[in-house]
């Protein structure tokens, strides 16, 4: 590896290009509007103003730089930002708990108790994750717009509910599971469901914890289903507002101040989660690659 | 006996129903209709009318269908080929377990958890096409003009391969590592032994034995890169035209979109999804071909 050693020193300069975004977001959070249109950029906020998130100078609509809405103060239709986190900590929640439940629930019962006809349910399963998503999303969004779904949670939450590749992996999973385990509790008349839930989930923990990271980061960061199926202030997840907020950014660069202030306050519980556990991250995520 | 058999075999199959259902009705019944859709034209107001292959003889005669798939193509490529290559030596760099090189490699994975549309819009802004970004900044503290980054088709693509490159490579360092660290040690003590340079040992033991690995990740990087979406659309897609100036952003999955969501030809938009699989299955199949069976995990 001694060759490797001089290729270290232009690969440093990476790290610094990695972390700018972070970088500029953070800072750009933090500088009031006119310094941060000030060309050259400084590199630290000169005048750091927390007014990108809270302006007690906002007073409605107006051209004035300095008296434009906080992130916190944005409204649309009547609803703010911290009802579009709301959503999205929302979708997030709901779609990892219920899939990751029950897409373990339906593992145990394929590996562990298999009926008749459940080896070709598993061929379907595994049949389906070969297709990239995007195959059904016309079909996926004329089925929600029929059930009249358009606008409301159920359009966010319940397609995502049943999630092949997290089955396939806690099939993976389940397979190492003794099955005299799964017999003793058997021979002690308890059914599946009970066996399932005190036997099989507590020692799924960890392989739990590890496929929850790419599904929670996968709905956290959802853009083009609910690009599709929501367009109602009410119902707005927390990346669609940042979209919007960020394709108006050409026409109204005084926003861009508040757009890196909500950026960072939807980039934060990611980031700091990950610092928090960076291992069950990494292998997280290279396990929810597999989906393909 | 046969009778309490059955009767489990009810329970269980009652207990995962709810998840088939769901299955059935958002994952396998889609997939046969979107198939039967891109043989139709249809507008979701009437009903679908078969017209058999025309849909995709629309969509290969479509100058903006040949533009999305080329300008695809060649996203792909250069973030495939730049992201491999970079995280390989990132991965020989800054693989040790020393905290510093942990350090090193937690950075690089940040945009795999943290990449979303708040890091996009950093990026965005970061490029702007006006003297106050950062890129801009930068040329001309090197006495360049200003160029329109987001504005001028010929920088598109290297902003998106950009982006892409950061968004892939801490994930492919990663994988690289593991690979790395799976080859058996006993194998570069025998070639040190024989006086093999490093360069020799890299050529002769870490490529061949690291080729599932490659594999694996030019794989899926292919795969995901070649479903980009999101990050074309914040940074150049306009209320007016969603693929950037000249259609220079124009990607894929953004055509089909644009031509099923916005104009609503649903059938249409049905076979250009036929066709991004198509080709992934090609891609698929070619890599099999490459690298053998082993590479594909």
């Amino acid at each position: 590896m001694t060759l490797w050693r001089w290729l270290r020193a232009p690969l440093w300069l990476l790290v610094p290009v990695m972390l700018l975004p972070y970088y500029w977001m953070a800072i750009g959070a933090f500088k009031p509007v006119a310094e941060l249109l000030r060309q050259p950029p400084t590199l630290w906020p000169e005048h750091a103003t927390w007014h990108n998130f809270l302006n007690p100078d906002w007073a409605g609509i107006t051209a004035d730089p300095e008296k434009l809405a906080g992130i916190l103060q944005v409204s649309v239709e009547g609803h703010g930002f911290l009802r579009f986190y709301a959503n999205s900590v929302l979708v997030t929640v709901v779609v990892t708990a219920v899939s990751l439940l029950a897409a373990s629930l339906v593992a145990f019962v394929l590996t562990k108790r298999p009926f008749p006809g459940s080896r070709w349910l598993f061929r379907a399963l595994l049949l389906s994750m070969m297709l990239p998503w995007e195959v059904t999303i016309v079909p996926n969004f004329i089925t929600v717009a029929q059930l009249g779904w358009i606008n409301s949670y159920a359009a966010l939450l319940v397609p995502g509910l049943a999630k092949a590749f997290v089955v396939f992996y806690f099939r993976q999973a389940m397979l190492s599971l003794p099955d005299e385990l799964v017999s003793a509790a058997t021979l002690d008349g308890a059914g599946t469901l009970r066996i399932w839930w005190s036997v099989v989930l507590p020692l799924q923990r960890p392989a739990l914890a590890a496929i929850a990271i790419p599904v929670a980061v996968g709905e956290w960061n959802g853009f083009l289903w609910p690009l599709l199926v929501v367009n109602d202030a009410a119902t707005l997840t927390l990346p669609l507002q940042l979209g919007k907020m960020a394709g108006d950014l050409s026409f109204n660069p005084q926003a861009s101040a508040v757009l890196m202030a909500g950026s960072l306050l939807a980039s934060l519980p990611a980031i700091v989660l990950f610092l928090i556990f960076q291992r069950q991250f990494v292998t997280g995520l290279q396990a929810g690659a597999t989906k393909g | 006996m046969i009778w309490r058999r059955h009767g489990r075999h009810l329970k269980d199959g009652l207990l995962v129903s709810p998840f088939f259902a769901l299955f059935a009705v958002f994952g396998v019944w889609p997939v046969l209709r979107s198939a039967w859709l891109s043989f139709t034209d249809y507008h979701a107001t009437d009903d679908p009318v078969f017209i058999g292959l025309g849909n995709y003889a629309e969509l290969f005669a479509d100058e903006r269908f040949m533009t999305a798939l080329a300008n695809t193509c060649a996203y792909m490529a250069w973030v495939s080929v730049i992201s491999v290559l970079l995280g390989l030596a990132l991965a020989l760099a800054f693989g040790s377990d020393s905290p510093l090189h942990r350090a090193v490699r937690v950075a690089f994975f940040l945009p795999a958890v943290a990449g979303g549309v708040g890091a996009i819009s950093a990026w965005k802004w970061l490029a702007s096409s006006e003297a106050y970004g950062l890129f801009n900044s930068l040329r001309a503290a090197l006495g360049l003009a200003p160029a329109r980054f987001l504005g001028d088709p010929q920088w598109t693509l290297p902003v998106l391969v950009l982006v892409g490159v950061w968004s892939v490579l801490g994930y492919n360092l990663v994988i690289f590592v593991a690979g790395l660290r799976a080859i058996p040690k006993d194998l570069y003590q025998a070639a040190q032994l024989d006086g093999a340079s490093p360069l020799n040992q890299f050529l002769h033991i870490t490529l061949p034995n690291l080729r599932p690995t490659l594999a694996y990740v030019s794989l899926t990087g292919m795969i995901a890169s070649f479903q980009v979406f999101y990050v074309p659309y914040l940074m150049f897609g306009a209320v007016d035209t969603l693929g950037g100036p000249l259609d220079s952003a124009l990607m894929l999955v953004t055509y089909l979109f644009d031509r099923g969501f916005r104009h609503l030809d649903l059938g249409l938009a049905s076979a250009a999804a036929w066709v991004l699989t198509l080709v992934l299955f090609g891609l698929t199949w070619l890599n099999l071909r490459l690298v053998g069976r082993e590479g594909a995990r």
